[in-house]
């Protein structure tokens, strides 16, 4: 069954290409959501039926971090996936993000063939 | 690494694998490094700053056409004037740009903070940081012109 997607990023042009990128490696998806920083992702997640979250990190109001760290306190939606997608792939903040569950990350700039290679999985 | 020829050569690579593989635009580099710029006509900037280790700016300067181009492709759709869309996109370039500059100047980022990216734009305007540093303006030549790359770090 296809699968929905919450795309999390400030920048609506960001949105605009990962919802490009995710058509052009043909991958199976159903709806896609958007939402522009970690507050608003947090409520499209209690409103919708997501399966699987493509976050930034580096934000405005709530940041990437923040919003895994607030999504883990919350029951009805602290298992679904979020997969980073950030120009910040420091070990560091990635690491952080995985503590706080995150299931990958992928850097920006990215390809689609890119997309394909690590969004397949999981879709 | 601290040499600004290698942060020159890592942030031409990383400036044309922005352009080739999420702009889908062939750029490539226009001639040698500039010491500074005249004021910048009918232009738009995109810029993010660097603090922790590193501080200091990164901005990306596109003459108004080129902003456009580079916009309608990014989209994928016609842009005719600048607008959000093109002070988004413009801006994300920077934070893309700014994310690789980060990698290049500390071990894997570490200790350097990106802020969030901003735009300028109009019909004539300067770029200068108040800072005494080191500096690099990059050339590049896109299908419809020039833009510039420039870094300015702290010493």
């Amino acid at each position: 069954m296809a699968k929905n997607v919450l795309l999390v990023d400030d920048s609506s042009t960001m949105r605009k290409i990962i919802s490009r990128s995710l058509r052009q490696a043909g991958l199976d998806f159903g709806e896609i959501y958007e939402a522009g920083d970690g507050q608003e992702a947090l409520a499209v997640l209690e409103k919708e039926s997501i399966d699987i979250v493509l976050s930034d990190i580096n934000m405005p109001n709530m940041n990437g971090i923040e919003f895994l760290r607030e999504k883990s306190n919350r029951p009805g939606i602290k298992d679904i996936p979020v997969f980073m997608i950030s120009t910040e792939t420091g070990e560091d903040i990635i690491g952080e993000a995985k503590s706080l569950g995150a299931v990958g990350a992928l850097k920006k700039p990215f390809t689609p063939d890119k997309v394909n290679e690590v969004l397949g999985p999981l879709m | 690494m601290n040499s600004f020829t290698e942060i020159n050569d890592k942030l031409i690579e990383s400036t044309i694998e922005i352009f080739t593989g999420m702009v889908m635009m062939e750029i490539a580099v226009a001639g040698v490094p500039l010491a500074k710029l005249g004021p910048l006509k009918k232009s738009i900037t995109g810029m993010v700053g660097l603090a922790g280790t590193h501080k200091g700016v990164l901005a990306v300067h596109f003459p108004q056409e080129v902003a456009l181009a580079v916009t309608s492709n990014f989209l994928g759709m016609d842009v005719e004037e600048v607008n959000e869309d093109v002070q988004d996109a413009i801006g994300e370039i920077a934070n893309m740009l700014g994310g690789n500059l980060k990698t290049i100047l500390s071990d894997r980022g570490k200790d350097i903070q990106l802020s969030l990216p901003s735009t300028i734009f109009g019909d004539e305007y300067a770029f200068s940081s108040q800072a005494e540093g080191d500096q690099v303006i990059l050339p590049f030549k896109a299908p419809a012109g020039l833009f510039y790359v420039e870094v300015e770090l702290e010493p």
